[in-house]
């Protein structure tokens, strides 16, 4: 099909959808607010905020229904969009559900493992079953990982899974680290009847994700958790952009973690190991967001009429989402707002 | 040819009762259950306060809608089990559920029965899951098999070595082979399965902590080897078969031994099956039901035929201790509508679905099946009329019909399949040919004239008949402002057949308009614009209801304009009725004149061109045809006077085949 059938629509609508964004004085003026009341006070005057929260009450709100009611939706928003594909494209964005869901079960496990009651969780996991399409209400009812893991069978995870269970090593860290193996796995195994152009953009950003996420992965793993270098390697993820599987190996089998900075200097992510941030790893995730905020958009500049616009715009609308929780979080542990803004994405 | 007259039917009885009321009405199947609480807060519910009643009356104000959830999972469990022991096929029967039973009397019986051939049961279980298990050890033992002189008992009973064989993701073998050199381990790739590899791996016991770590991050799948087996790999797997052979021989003769029970309760399975599909449908319906403390209320509606059996099973079944009410359906306004049952003659019956794709009629209405038929089947025929296609449609709808059971699809498509041979007869025409047959009445190309000023005469006659059933329908309704002032109430039709007798003098007996004439359509036009307050102040006293906001008018002003030119367009759009009968002749002509140029070029193949022509006639025809007979009925004649806003009869009943 001819990509202005395609995408001219759903094009559109992302843009109309982007202007209900919040603009960069309300992140200001959001990180003055002194408590939670006044902030979702503020954002009930933003005319599209104002249509969500409708309903709440600003003296009792607490963050976790904030965040049910803004990924709730995320999910109502990106629905919207995938009535806009067919066939592989359809496929395509509904895939995009796969990352959230999987933060998700990554909660509800570790709840599971802490043997809390996932229902009093502070989290929302509004996202379960919304790419596995298996019920959860199944998913909460489990009582150990090795539940879990069974009442995901007929989804696309289980089969990463299973292999835990029977060689009984069912603990959270494999667990966590079979589902997102599994992810990347399903997204570069995946045959998508897309375009050309749009297959190679998609490569190019999945490919620029996953670099950052090895070598995330690859300083984690060296500096706390001294794994093997073999290790290492076999859980980063097989696929990148600038990376190849030489690169890969080399950052796995490095000495110390000097070594590892220095070569990851030499590529395009030396941003990563700032010399004088390095101390503070927190930012890290940060970084590595902003990095990806301002490449999406460079993506999006560069290609226009491709899909995208539509990752974009889902990316985005998760950068929001997060700022604001973000925010509201700084501001309930009385963060300081000049501290709180060196987690936000959207702004700096 | 109507909708069928219905009655509310109310039952109150005790509830220890309530279950065997709710099995004798599914197995009756005519009622149609409504919520009971909406029933008896309605202003027409009237319990009559007699002796035999007062308990009842007494539990009104107290009544809420039945909660209650019974869980059948056990019960499910255990008649699947004893299914499969004895190998029934689920079936539902009628005559067990007719007896006269307590659903948890009969349960404990059977779970009676389950105790004695539980152990059994239990063996059976366990030497399946053993062969199972065996199963599994075989295929992990012949992945070995290349190598048909190893002797697994030293394998896996090295001293300095360990031996593992496993199985991970091919995605996952790439990584491992990229990076052999690092692993401390002797890897052989033995086979490949679809998505996964089976890996061979040995290593010296001090590594297999490190090797293990490697393998769990590569997220393997360990293959068990059974530690009893011994000798080479062939031996191995003789003796794993034959061990297997020896597990089913016991299985069977297990079996053998519930032979007796088999015959003694396959009876009471059979039983337990039926009975428990009719148990869940009971609980399934219980949510329309009211409850007091001693009470139920039910309520439904029942066609009048089916009121006197219904109530003489009843009456048989439980005697005095049920009050039933039968109730006639109010007029208009109050209460629930009652669901709509057609019922028509069996030539009509098919086109049902064609007018419930547009909507169900309301029970108040009069059901358009049989004219819409009657009507469809001549419009089709009139536009594809061909005795030779006609045919094939019609045996392709017997073969749908018998063969594949679309038994609606079938009677429709072998119905207009023979309009469409009648007129076939009438045209003339034998699969596209005019050569065959002289035509009975007219032949299509010959006179396009007269075939389409016949066609527009046609859609008038039928645009008249959807104005009195109009007004008939608002006759039902007693909605007199329509009916006689509406747009397609009395006054329309007077100003439609004015407006035809206008044209008609003017175009036709080429004489001037008459200022009477125009007086007349003026003031029609007038009296639909102000029917609302003129019907108010003529028929009703209520001057309340009559009043119109000036928004109003504009609205209806413009109405009337979309009447008159809907009224012209809607006469005119018949004419397609003669199109197609001319473009089903077109058609043919031009694949005609392709296969006598292929002859006369001295072609050989010019029948193909025929017979490939009346192919893309017959399917491309058929469905324009189709289409557009649907859209004249739809668009030009519903929406005079049909509103189908009516709710299908959905009697509670089994689904699925109950045999007898």
């Amino acid at each position: 099909m001819d990509k202005i059938t395609i995408f001219a629509a759903v094009n559109t609508k992302i843009r109309a959808l982007e202007k209900e964004f919040l603009k960069r004085e309300d992140y200001l003026n959001l990180l003055q607010k002194s408590s939670v009341g006044d902030a979702s006070r503020y954002l009930m005057d933003n005319i599209y905020y104002r249509k969500l929260l409708k309903g709440i009450h600003p003296e009792t709100v607490s963050r976790r229904d904030i965040e049910d009611i803004l990924k709730r939706n995320m999910i109502k928003n990106i629905d919207k969009l995938i009535y806009y594909f067919h066939d592989d494209y359809r496929i395509l964005i509904r895939s995009l559900y796969m990352k959230y869901e999987i933060e998700d079960l990554k909660v509800l496990a570790r709840s599971i493992f802490n043997g809390k009651d996932p229902k009093t969780l502070e989290k929302s996991l509004i996202f379960l079953g919304k790419y596995s399409q298996v019920e959860p209400e199944k998913l909460l009812e489990a009582e150990t990982i090795r539940d879990l893991i069974y009442s995901l069978k007929g989804s696309e995870f289980y089969e990463f899974l299973i292999p835990l269970v029977d060689g009984r090593r069912e603990n959270l860290f494999r667990f966590e680290m079979a589902l997102d193996m599994g992810y990347f796995n399903i997204l570069q195994s995946r045959k998508l009847k897309i375009s050309a152009k749009d297959k190679r953009l998609l490569r190019k950003w999945e490919g620029t994700v996953a670099d950052l996420y090895n070598i995330q992965w690859v300083y984690r793993g060296k500096k706390y958790y001294n794994l093997s270098p073999e290790e290492l390697l076999n859980y980063t993820i097989s696929f990148g952009d600038k990376l190849t599987y030489k690169d890969r190996k080399e950052i796995c089998y490095t000495k110390s973690l000097e070594e590892l900075f220095r070569i990851v200097n030499n590529t395009v992510y030396s941003f990563m190991f700032k010399r004088e941030e390095i101390a503070t790893d927190i930012y890290m995730e940060r970084r590595i967001n902003r990095f990806l905020y301002y490449r999406i958009k460079d993506l999006n500049r560069k290609s226009p009429l491709s899909i995208v616009q539509t990752i974009e715009y889902v990316w985005l609308l998760e950068f929001e989402v997060r700022d604001v929780i973000s925010i509201i979080e700084s501001i309930r542990y009385n963060l300081p707002p000049e501290e709180a803004r060196k987690y936000l994405v959207k702004v700096a | 040819m109507s909708v069928e007259k219905m009655q509310i039917m109310g039952i109150i009885g005790k509830i220890n009762l309530l279950n065997r009321v709710l099995r004798l009405i599914i197995l009756n199947g005519s009622m149609h259950m409504i919520n009971a609480l909406a029933r008896i807060n309605s202003i027409d519910f009237f319990l009559p306060p007699s002796e035999k009643n007062i308990e009842a009356i007494e539990e009104e104000p107290f009544l809420k809608p039945y909660s209650q959830k019974r869980d059948f999972t056990q019960d499910e469990q255990a008649i699947k089990l004893l299914q499969d022991l004895f190998d029934i096929k689920p079936q539902i029967k009628r005559e067990y559920l007719e007896q006269d039973y307590d659903y948890s009397d009969f349960m404990g019986q059977f779970n009676e029965i389950l105790k004695k051939i539980q152990p059994t049961a239990d063996e059976i279980k366990e030497k399946s899951r053993l062969i199972d298990k065996k199963r599994e050890y075989l295929n992990n033992i012949k992945y070995l098999s290349n190598f048909q002189n190893l002797d697994i008992g030293r394998l896996i009973y090295m001293k300095y070595l360990v031996f593992r064989l496993i199985k991970i993701t091919r995605e996952n073998y790439d990584k491992l082979k990229k990076n052999y050199e690092n692993i401390p381990a002797i890897v052989l790739k033995i086979a490949v399965e679809g998505k996964y590899v089976i890996l061979a791996s040995f290593a010296p016991e001090t590594l297999e902590e490190t090797l293990e770590k490697i393998f769990s991050s590569l997220n393997y799948t360990q293959l068990p080897i059974p530690k009893d087996v011994n000798g080479t790999v062939s031996e191995a797997i003789n003796q794993l078969t034959q061990s297997i052979k020896e597990d089913q021989e016991l299985i069977e003769s297990l079996k053998k031994s519930l032979e007796s029970y088999r015959e003694e309760y396959q009876e009471e399975v059979k039983k337990g099956y039926s009975r428990l599909q009719l148990e869940k449908k009971v609980e399934e319906i219980k949510s329309e039901i009211a409850v007091g403390n001693k009470f139920f209320f039910m309520f439904g509606f029942v066609p009048i035929g089916n009121v006197s059996k219904l109530k003489s099973e009843l009456d048989k079944n439980f005697g005095n201790q049920l009050i039933i009410l039968v109730d006639d359906v109010n007029q208009p306004g109050s209460g629930s509508t009652p669901p709509t049952k057609l019922n028509n003659i069996k030539l009509f019956s098919p086109f049902e679905t064609l007018v419930k794709m547009y909507g169900t009629p309301n029970y108040r209405e009069k059901d358009p099946t049989t004219f819409f038929g009657l009507t469809y089947m001549i419009l089709f025929g009139a536009m594809f009329g061909d005795v030779g296609q006609g045919l094939v449609l019609f045996i392709g709808g017997l073969i749908s019909g018998l063969i594949w059971k679309k038994t609606d699809m079938g009677g429709i498509l072998n119905r207009i399949g023979l309009s469409s041979t009648i007129f076939g007869f009438f045209y003339g025409s034998v699969f596209g040919s005019e050569d065959i047959l002289p035509a009975l009445i007219i032949r299509p190309m010959a006179n396009i004239n007269n075939l389409l000023i016949f066609s527009v005469i046609f859609g008038i006659v039928l645009t008249l008949s959807s104005y009195v059933y109009s007004i008939i329908n608002y006759g039902q309704e007693r909605n007199i402002t329509e009916g006689l002032l509406g747009r397609n109430g009395l006054a329309g039709l007077s100003f439609y057949l004015v407006l035809l007798f206008t044209i008609f003098w003017i175009f036709i007996a080429h004489q001037n308009v008459t200022p009477i004439l125009v007086m007349i359509m003026t003031g029609l036009l007038l009296l639909m614009l102000f029917r609302v307050p003129l019907s108010s102040k003529l028929i009703y006293s209520n001057k309340l209801s009559g009043v119109l906001s000036i928004n109003d008018y504009i609205e209806e002003g413009f109405g009337i304009i979309e009447t008159l030119i809907s009224m012209l367009s809607n006469t005119i759009s018949f004419l397609r009725v003669g199109a197609f009968a001319l473009n089903h002749v077109g058609l043919y002509i031009a694949f005609l004149t392709l296969a006598q140029m292929i002859r006369n070029s001295g072609g050989r193949w010019a029948i193909l061109i025929l017979i490939l022509g009346n192919i893309i006639i017959l399917t491309l025809e058929a469905l324009i045809v189709f289409i557009q007979a649907l859209r004249l009925e739809y668009y030009e004649l519903f929406t005079k006077y049909y509103r189908g806003d009516g709710k299908d009869y959905n009697p509670v009943r089994m689904n699925g085949n109950i045999s007898y």
